[in-house]
């Protein structure tokens, strides 16, 4: 199964709030994948094992080196929602 | 008028949030067109969540509640006033009386500051109307009034969208995030103390050249940015310090561990609950506010990816300890706690005022953080209050109070405390001045530059 990594500076208030929509996305579509909320900050290189990184912040270079970065901003604004989606199911599919 | 306030005040009060926060949320998701399951949904998804909060919250009180007065006594340093770190407080601020009511109240202020032309923000990130409930319910503890609580809290929603404004300009223009403005108080609440002494240092060349670099701090260290060690560590530290035995101090770093991995779980549960009410929320008022030109309040949670925001973020750590000793000659009692994880949200907005250099950013944290540790001291009365009404936490005698270094340490939440010591009709005026000033301040000196 493909992994997801959501991530905010908390890992608590941005990433939840990607998690529920990303969730409801993939059901939408039928795509199982795995999950993982993380902050940034406890983020290091040799965990990433991820296919996508969701990210409401910036990812520092050594980790978006391991996997496609996906700015995930915009699931929260409201604003280019879709072209989010569209980016996550072609690295899911 | 007032009659029926206080009478709602009463009603909140003796329900508690259990029983009114799934109620209020279902009517305000109704009103918000949400469908009528998926509210329902989301406001027991609440409930769920702070059953879940009070549980954890009931283990910082038994467990932790001895040390900070232990620590206090056997290091002599008189600091015995703990910090609960702001994911319980957030909680606790929600679950209060004027917490019930800071969504629609919150909403219905940006809304008309927005048409009135008197900001340009419009704050979508309603789980952080935490932070004006929490200065509504230390107002209503020391006024023992739910509406001047509620009264205080709406002037604080005025006051961070005017320092969103104030500062939109210098974050669009540093983190590159066009659009965006941080009506986060955990953050900007930092701003107005900040950007003087940010002036001062940047003006003392010797200190720009010793540049450290980001991420070098980030990389070594960053194990501290990971919630679980860093309680670990500080726990064991201070039951250590605070002379219990082998056990008890791995006890101790497991329990402090535990409140900073499970009240965050928890927390996230509540976000889960809250998510789909943001967004009609969100939709809601942008559909109100067609046709302006907004920025959209965010919570400053998504600049702190920055390589500057973090290594300065976890040098606070050792600084805010430091400088808790440091300052107990002069009357700190604070004891810096479970806050010290995220020193990254006094960071964000600083990093900003001195274009991003680690040290200077740790200068400005340590300065608005010391003067803040006078005011988590002073505003201690008041927090105890609120974990032990609606955390329901009890506390022993004589022992450990509690604070929130997160938010108490914000200067003008100790200014509205204080202004509301005063008579109703002072306290208002003064608050008015102060929100005119502020609105002078973002109209003339925006930050970052022309407007």
């Amino acid at each position: 199964m493909k992994k997801v990594f959501i991530v905010c500076a908390t890992g608590i208030a941005t990433s939840t709030m990607l998690k529920v929509k990303i969730e409801k996305f993939l059901d939408s579509k039928g795509i199982e994948a795995e999950l993982h909320q993380y902050r940034i900050a406890e983020l290091s290189p040799d965990r990433v094992n991820a296919d996508v990184i969701v990210s409401t912040t910036s990812v520092p270079d050594d980790i978006s080196e391991k996997a496609p970065v996906i700015d995930g901003l915009p699931l929260i604004t409201g604003i280019g929602q879709d072209k989010v989606f569209e980016e996550l199911y072609k690295k899911l599919s | 008028m007032e009659n029926i306030l206080v009478q709602i005040g009463e009603l909140l009060n003796n329900l508690g949030p259990l029983i009114i926060l799934p109620i209020v949320i279902l009517i305000i998701g109704l009103i918000l067109r949400m469908k009528l399951l998926e509210a329902l949904r989301s406001g027991v998804l609440l409930a769920i969540a702070f059953v879940g909060i009070f549980l954890v919250v009931g283990l910082l009180g038994e467990e932790l509640s001895t040390i900070g007065a232990a620590f206090a006594e056997k290091t002599g340093t008189g600091l015995d006033i703990i910090d609960i770190g702001w994911p319980a407080a957030g909680a606790l601020a929600f679950s209060s009386p004027v917490g019930n009511l800071i969504i629609p109240i919150g909403i219905a202020i940006n809304l008309i500051l927005l048409f009135g032309g008197l900001t340009d923000t419009l704050d979508i990130d309603i789980w952080n109307f935490w932070h004006m409930a929490f200065i509504g319910a230390v107002v209503q503890f020391i006024t023992g009034s739910f509406v001047l609580g509620l009264v205080a809290a709406a002037i604080n929603v005025v006051f961070a969208l005017f320092l969103a404004d104030w500062s939109a300009a210098l974050m669009q223009k540093y983190f590159k995030l066009p659009g965006l403005s941080f009506p986060h108080l955990q953050s900007a609440g930092y701003l107005l103390l900040a950007a003087p002494f940010a002036w001062l240092i940047n003006k003392i060349p010797f200190l720009k050249k010793l540049h450290l670099d980001p991420d070098t701090i980030r990389k070594k260290i960053g194990i501290l940015g990971e919630p679980m060690f860093l309680g670990l560590f500080i726990g064991i530290l201070l039951a250590a310090f605070a002379g219990k035995d082998a056990a008890g101090v791995i006890l101790t770093g497991i329990n402090t561990a535990a409140v900073m991995v499970l009240v965050p779980k928890m927390v996230s549960l509540l976000m889960e609950g809250l998510t789909p009410v943001a967004d009609a929320a969100r939709d809601f008022m942008m559909k109100r506010a067609k046709g302006k030109e907004i920025h959209i309040g965010m919570d400053s949670a998504i600049l702190i990816g920055s390589p500057a925001v973090i290594a300065s973020g976890i040098l606070m750590v050792p600084v805010e300890i430091g400088l808790a000793l440091l300052l107990a000659p002069l009357g700190n009692r604070t004891l810096p706690y479970i806050d010290l994880a995220d020193g990254v949200f006094v960071t964000a907005m600083l990093a900003p005022l001195v274009a991003g250099d680690v040290l200077l950013t740790v200068i400005l944290g340590a300065i608005v953080m010391g003067v803040g540790m006078i005011f988590t001291t002073l505003l201690a009365p008041a927090v105890t209050h609120m974990v032990e009404t609606v955390g329901g936490v009890d506390i022993p005698a004589g022992y450990t109070t509690y604070t929130v270094m997160s938010d108490a340490a914000i200067p003008h939440a100790y200014a509205t405390y204080y202004i509301f010591q005063s008579p109703v009709v002072i306290a208002l005026i003064v608050s008015f001045v102060l929100l005119a000033v502020m609105y002078f301040i973002k109209k003339k000196y925006p930050l970052g530059g022309e407007k």
